[in-house]
């Protein structure tokens, strides 16, 4: 460890009893009441699963000082006599933002999403700044103290109790670097004696920036790109300073607080709490945790079930929220088409999801946070975590033992032992499984804070009752609700309500065969006995006393509380993703496949073949050809009358890139990787799948010059993010000209960024790929004499070197022919690899200069007229390129297009008559060249992925389906299969609806159930924040209309 | 070469053999002229095309038949008609001739450039505009047009739309692709009265509803549908209320021009072409149309093969608004929208197919064919999905006494291909509206020569 660290470690310390001395003066009187309590009687649940029945809890100055069956009661305590209550360790809350100022807290709303040409609302201007020497982005304050802004309110501090939280982490939940928690015991003290630990945790969030505020980031790879810088940035700025103060270096380092504060996160000696908004945020912490080495936990989203083998692989624990989402209204068939499988399935399954955990060995806590009404859904909905599977034991870590370890306090908190600081809480029943069961009491730093249910009474049950003064009816049965009870005597029903201890009680005359009116009656309670007094209709008074008989009986309220049913636990397909067409586990790969008899389109030298067989082995092609011969074994299919042609490309994808597709903040952001923002659930994989697609060039969008890293991407469906990548492509990145970039069509706020010409972007490429050089010469400078700190690495310009150094090619967005030829220019100036130029819809103009420098083009089909700059696009281009020289692809750009490449590539033959047989090249073996996989995919020929699809008609009629598509000799795609799935879809949503509908209605009788809507509602939506969520239905992004959506991509 | 000035006349050759020279000579399935947009003469003259296999697509198709026109009309069609003298006779042997194609719904001529607002006029202020008349706004020299013709489609029904808020967008005009003036392009004005019904759950795939974000069905929003519906149901009122003003001769209300253009909806003299893509707003729409007693038509129609049984007992056509699009549902077979035509078929609903309708798809009229084809490739009958962008969409338009089939008495539109046009592969050759030859170059192919002549001169040099 540093000797930064070392000092800022030093600042970090557990504090000491809390309630004891304080530094400042006594005012008035001083308080020394004795503080030994002895708790007598109880049932002891000292941890999970260890339980003493009769047990003694000694406390004294706010620790705990014995614990056990047969104890000596101090001759000092105050004894409190908990016969039939149980006292669990005070539970502890592992995240939540109490007490912070609301733009500290998660919002509670949603904001809309942001329209296409919109004015960046108020609250997205930039935030003021907090004080101190900040980080230069408002979203890194790791810097930032949860202590300095606690303001806890006595109210949400009794609710914490109530629910019988005796401690909590506070945490800051605002930006990406968000700050640091701290522990506090909830006694609503003053914060000098109710902190436990400062800076317990480090708070990070993949938050990002509405796309129109121009603060980076605008993306969930702008964000990732902007973490990982940060911590790159933390270890340097340490070395730098530690090398200024070694006198190593003259250069004199920033004062940089958030870096400074990041040290202790970036060392790994602090906790960082990852907030995963969902389920695909675990597997990009995992690439950043590993590539820092840090020290981390999850904060969940409720979806872990779906993702235990990931959480298992990582060790990694999570802090569950438990926000079920309330049954989906199903009511209405019509509507119901609009709620998703994937939300029916979660709203079945939510509740099961710390059993799933606890089942597979991921240590979790829970958390009353993502609740809007804890007070009334997190007992509720603990209880049904635990119908649903989950051990009470698991429950009870996982608000006492778990989060102390998290939080590093498992020496002071979580357990009923010696020398651990007096948190208790006190029911008056099993809290994890009776529904009736009531927290009275807890107990924080050896204190009592009653509960209310600690002074409430019940009043039901059957009383025999002593009459003076009158001759009243000696049997009353009392039931109903505290706020509404009703008496039953003597056949008769009356009302009665509660008031405080006391029951008042309005019987009618009748019942005394005392005539016309109501009587009033009043009675005091205490447990069981009954002493009131009451006046008659006349003024007469008189009183009643006598004593309960018989406790009430839930049975007799039978018919008004709905039976309980047996909970089920949910049926866990291990489909995934989930919802509709997901994959069960790897696809089978048949060691041997033979198709037979086809019109094969090989996009090789072998040209179209007829009658003709193609031989695959182990996923690759061994042959195509004549004739040939399946090996015992090997999966045969017949072909005949079907044409097969080489898995279909897309060369300019936005599929699967989650939340967002633009860094659209700073003109320059190469260092942005779309690789960080897969995701793997988008349908639209599947969907393009089915139209022969297999392989997609996933592409940063278009809103500024130099945009980001792009992802070639497998449409393996059913794997995880990383299981899409195609290795071994050759890396890539999106840059853009024209329209977009100068933020032309964004509306008339956006003037002010640069570059808003032409010749700007040109300067600001050429500037960027100056300061690469530079950067790179800083470099080699230090290595030559690596005196003092190394220069800072810079991700951003260590992406423009590798474009310089040929290690990765350029896809250059482009469209009119000034510009094409300006950047052809700036690549021969400055030596770099383009790709291909995108869109490029006047390449028919410029196809000489193209053909030049060896740029491939990838353009549409036959699109123009969405905006000035392709006024001149014309359907031949992709002939005319072709023609002359340049390799042409043409690529959709669209997640409904991609699904028919193949009738794009027609139009080849249509416009401009290119060969069939070339045209089908377009959408197969020329992308696979622009791309630099065409060694493994593009054509059928032997040693090549054996990525191919099956087409019951000729490829390029636009009467012709897709009937298979394969990926490496694993079928992907069958049409058979899918109306099979088509029909399992139906069923499951039926099963589903159905259940749901009995839920529905349960609840419709109950009128208005209070906290009911609370929970989450299934969202009925992929777009959230403004960006499409995960589960999305292909939604076009960041724009507000299809058509307006190719502005920026 | 140079782009080339014909006057077939001049030449003393037939107009037609010579482009069909020229169509082999330079490869462009178009004749080459330098101006893209001078409208036909009046046919002077009949003619005759003869040697095709014709596609009447009222009946089915006759081999080797012959097809005269004149005055504009169709003449006759079938293997043997009578020769007028003066007729001129073109062989297009081994080429097919079709109904020229006709867009139900479309933005072309109401747009120019998407993103350049001077060219858009396509959605007026506030929610009620019946009296907004698409026909009005129409640029007739359109680079647009030139392109469409092109590819076969000879008529888009140009439909204004409802911006974010709106509710009655205007009334639609049938225009064929070919004249001086917008009025000398007008079929039919109007067509219908175009309603975009409220969403409870936004988004979907036609113009209306394509421009918000999928969102839940919140509390706001549920007030804002039936705020909605009650504007809609007020207009109908407030414009019944106009018409009895307006045949009480006694008291005449002072003009309100949105009402007054209601009235030929409300005496049902043209159909009400409600915008709605969910099955609960195609319900609605339904009950809504009886309870008002007006003719409905569903454009958009998402999920009209949901209410199959119900569109047909109410005898409601269904303009599909597009087949190529992404199911409305994430959990929706991937050919949710693909099938709807040929269940709407088989369901017995009246239906034609159409584009997107929006702003992107405007200038991207000439692929509607294709549209067509993609319902054939998921179990709509051929001869079916052609229907759907012929006779079909003319029914539903109003205009089948005039169009959609190639029959005696009918206007002589029509088109010559070298194969099916629902085949990107196929090339349209010729191109008739109203008996008129139609110039098949556009912007397109005159950039085509241009700078394949830069490529010549590349290699010359």
């Amino acid at each position: 460890m540093t000797m930064g660290a070392l000092l800022l470690f030093s600042l970090i310390s557990v504090s000491g009893l809390s309630g004891g001395e304080s530094a400042g003066p006594e005012l008035g009187l001083r308080d020394n009441t004795p503080r030994v309590h002895a708790l007598i009687g109880a049932k002891v649940v000292t941890a999970p699963g260890k339980v003493i029945e009769n047990g003694i809890v000694i406390l004294r100055d706010g620790l705990i000082e014995a614990v056990g069956s047969e104890l000596a009661l101090p001759a000092d305590a105050r004894v409190w006599d908990l016969s039939g209550k149980t006292i669990y360790p005070g539970f502890i809350d592992s995240y939540t933002e109490l007490g912070l100022p609301k733009d500290l807290q998660t919002p509670k709303k949603k904001p809309a999403p942001v329209m296409f040409g919109a004015r960046p609302p108020p609250n997205q201007k930039k935030p003021k700044p907090e004080g101190g020497a900040e980080h230069w982005n408002p979203f890194v304050s790791p810097q930032r103290n949860a202590l300095k802004y606690i303001k806890l309110h006595p109210k949400e501090v009794s609710e914490m109790r109530e629910m019988g939280f005796a401690a909590a982490l506070i945490a800051p939940a605002k930006g990406v670097f968000r700050g640091q928690g701290c522990v506090v015991n909830l006694s609503g003290k003053s914060i000098n004696n109710s902190l436990l630990m400062e800076k317990a945790t480090q708070h990070i969030a993949f938050e990002t920036n509405p796309w129109t505020s121009g603060i980076y980031p605008t993306s969930l790879m702008g964000t990732t790109a902007l973490i990982r810088q940060t911590f790159y940035d933390a270890r340097w700025h340490l070395d730098r300073k530690t090398a200024w103060k070694a006198g190593q270096s003259d250069e004199r380092p920033e004062t940089n607080a958030a870096l400074d504060a990041l040290t202790l996160a970036s060392d790994g000696s602090q906790t960082i709490l990852f907030e995963a908004k969902d389920e695909l945020d675990y597997q990009r912490t995992a690439r950043i945790v590993d590539e820092f080495d840090l020290d981390y936990a999850f904060l969940g989203n409720g979806h872990e079930y779906r993702k235990t083998a990931l959480l298992r692989e990582m060790g990694a624990t999570v802090v569950l929220p438990l926000n079920f989402p309330e049954a989906p209204s199903v009511e209405n068939p019509d509507r119901s088409l609009e709620i998703s499988l994937e939300a029916l399935q979660h709203w079945d399954a939510a509740p099961a999801n710390a059993a799933v955990l606890a089942k597979t060995g991921i240590q979790f806590s829970v958390t009353t946070n993502r609740l809007k009404s804890p007070g009334k859904t997190f007992w509720k909905n603990i209880r049904k975590a635990v119908e649903s599977g989950l051990e009470e034991e698991e429950a009870l870590a996982a608000l006492t033992t778990h989060p102390a370890e998290l939080l590093d306090l498992s020496g002071k908190i979580g357990k009923i032992a010696s020398g651990k600081i007096a948190n208790l809480v006190v029911a008056d029943g099993n809290l994890f499984k009776e529904e009736k069961s009531k927290i009275l009491s807890v107990w924080i730093d050896g204190q009592r804070y009653a509960n209310k249910a600690a002074d409430a009474i019940d009043p039901r049950g059957t009383w025999a009752l002593d009459w003076k003064g009158v001759e009243g009816p000696t049997e009353w049965k009392i039931s109903g609700k505290p706020a509404k009870l009703e008496i039953e005597a003597k056949g008769e029903t009356f009302s009665a309500k509660l008031d405080a201890k006391t029951v008042l009680a309005f019987p009618p005359a009748a019942l005394f065969d005392l005539g016309e009116g109501i009587i009033q009656i009043s009675a005091v309670l205490d447990d069981n006995r009954w002493s009131g007094t009451g006046i008659l209709p006349d003024g007469k008074v008189f009183s009643c006393s006598g004593e309960r008989t018989a406790p009430y009986s839930e049975e007799e309220d039978a018919d008004m509380e709905t039976p309980k049913e047996e909970r089920q636990l949910p049926e866990f397909t291990a489909s995934y993703p989930a919802g509709a067409f997901g994959k069960t586990g790897i696809l089978e790969q048949p060691d041997t496949v033979l198709i037979r008899n086809a019109t094969i389109w090989t996009s090789g030298s072998q040209g179209v073949l007829q009658n003709s067989d193609m031989l695959i082995r182990r996923g690759k092609i061994v042959e195509v050809g004549k004739g040939l011969q399946a090996p015992d074994g090997a999966k045969v299919i017949d072909a005949s009358g079907k044409h097969v042609t080489a898995g279909l490309i897309d060369a300019h994808s936005h599929t699967a890139i989650a939340r967002g597709v633009n860094e659209a903040s700073h003109a320059v952001t190469v260092e942005v990787r779309v690789g960080d923002a897969i995701d793997p659930t988008d349908i639209g994989l599947y969907r393009e799948l089915a139209g022969g697609l297999t392989t997609a060039n996933l592409l940063h969008g278009s809103a500024n010059p130099m945009g980001g890293q792009n992802q070639v991407i497998k449409l393996r469906w059913g794997e995880d993010a990383e299981g899409l990548k195609f290795q071994g492509a050759m890396p890539g990145v999106k840059f853009a000209l024209g329209e977009n970039v100068k933020q032309s069509n964004w509306g008339d706020h956006f003037i002010t960024r640069y570059p808003q010409t032409r010749m700007g972007v040109d300067q600001i490429m050429r500037d960027t790929f100056k300061a690469a050089q530079d950067y790179e010469r800083a470099w080699q400078e230090y290595r030559a004499d690596p005196e003092g700190a190394a220069p800072r690495r810079n991700l951003r310009l260590e992406a423009a070197l590798e474009i310089l150094n040929k290690e990765r090619i350029v896809h250059i967005h482009s469209y009119r022919q000034d510009e094409i030829l300006a950047f052809a220019r700036l690549a021969r100036e400055m030596d770099f690899t383009v790709g291909t130029f995108q869109h490029i819809l006047e390449g028919y103009k410029v196809a000489d200069e193209l053909a030049a420098i060896g740029a491939g083009g990838s353009t549409f089909s036959d699109w123009w007229a969405y905006k000035f700059e392709v006024y001149d696009a014309i359907p031949y281009n992709g002939a005319l390129m072709h023609e002359n020289g340049v390799l042409t692809s043409f690529n959709s750009d669209d997640n409904d297009l991609a699904r028919r490449l193949n009738t794009e590539a027609a139009k080849a033959v249509k416009y401009g008559g290119v060969s069939e047989e070339d045209a089908l090249n377009f959408v197969t073996f020329n992308p696979a060249k622009q791309l630099r996989i065409n060694q493994w995919v593009g054509s059928l020929e032997p040693g090549k992925d054996a990525d191919f699809v099956i087409w019951n008609g000729h490829p390029l009629s636009t009467f012709s389906r897709a009937e298979e598509t394969w990926i490496e000799g694993r079928k992907y795609f069958d049409r058979q299969e899918d109306l099979r799935q088509q029909v399992i879809v139906r069923q499951e949503r039926r099963r589903l609806i159905q259940k749901a509908l009995a839920a529905r209605l349960k609840k419709l009788e109950k009128p208005e159930e209070e906290g009911a809507k609370d929970n989450d509602k299934p969202s009925l939506s992929g777009l959230k924040d403004g960006f499409r969520s995960i589960y999305h239905n292909g939604e076009s992004l960041e724009t507000c209309s299809g058509d307006e959506g190719h502005h920026l991509n | 070469m140079k782009s080339i000035t014909f006057n077939p006349r001049a030449n003393g050759l037939s107009f037609w053999k010579a482009g069909l020279l020229l169509v082999l000579l330079s490869g462009v399935c178009a004749m080459a002229r330098a101006n893209t947009t001078v409208p036909a003469p009046t046919q002077d003259h009949p003619i005759i095309l003869k040697g095709a296999v014709i596609y009447p697509v009222a009946y089915p198709p006759i081999e080797g038949a012959q097809i005269l026109f004149e005055n504009g009309k169709i003449a006759a069609v079938g293997k043997r008609i009578k020769v007028p003298k003066n007729a001129e006779i073109i062989d297009v042997s081994g080429k097919r001739i079709y109904p020229g194609l006709i867009s139900p719904n479309s933005l072309a001529g109401l747009v120019e450039i998407g993103a350049v607002r001077a060219t858009r006029d396509f959605t007026e202020v506030g929610d009620i505009n019946p009296n907004a008349r698409a026909e009005r706004a129409v640029n007739p020299d359109s680079e647009i047009f030139p392109v469409t013709r092109a590819n076969g489609v000879l008529m888009v029904n140009t439909v204004p739309s409802a911006g974010a808020k709106g509710l009655i967008a205007g009334t639609s005009a049938l225009m064929k692709l070919d004249g001086w003036t917008w009025e000398q392009m007008v079929v039919k004005a109007p067509v219908g009265l175009h309603i975009k019904w409220p969403v409870r759950v936004s988004g979907g795939a036609s113009v209306f509803t394509r421009r918000a974000a999928y969102s839940p069905g919140t509390k706001d929003e549920e007030k804002k549908y039936k705020k909605s519906l009650r504007k809609l149901e007020e207009s109908f009122a407030n414009a019944r209320a106009y018409l009895k003003g307006v045949e009480n001769a006694s008291e005449k209300p002072e003009t309100d021009v949105r009402w007054e253009a209601m009235i030929p909806f409300l005496k049902k003299e043209a159909p009400v072409f409600v915008h709605a893509n969910r099955l609960e707003e195609i319900r609605a729409a339904v009950h809504w149309a009886e309870e008002e007693d007006v003719r409905l038509v569903i454009v958009g129609g998402q999920d009209a093969w949901r209410a199959g049984d119900l569109l047909r007992e109410k005898n409601v056509a269904v303009i599909v608004s597009p087949v190529m699009a992404l199911p409305l549902r994430r959990w929706e077979a991937y050919d949710t929208p693909y099938s709807n035509p040929a269940k709407l078929h088989e369901s017995g609903v009246l239906f034609a197919i159409a584009n997107k309708g929006n702003r992107g798809d405007a200038a991207h009229e000439r692929n509607l064919p294709y549209q067509a084809a993609m319902a054939a490739a998921y179990g709509l009958p051929k001869e079916e999905a052609l229907k759907a962008i012929t006779i079909n969409a003319a029914k539903i338009l109003g205009v089948e006494d005039r169009l959609g089939s190639l029959e005696a008495g009918k206007d002589a539109t029509l088109i010559v291909t070298d194969g099916d046009p629902l085949e990107i592969r196929t090339h349209v050759e010729m191109a008739f509206i109203d008996g008129r030859a139609i110039d098949l170059s556009s912007r397109h192919t005159e950039l085509y020569e241009k700078y394949q002549e830069k490529y010549r001169q590349l290699k010359s040099e």
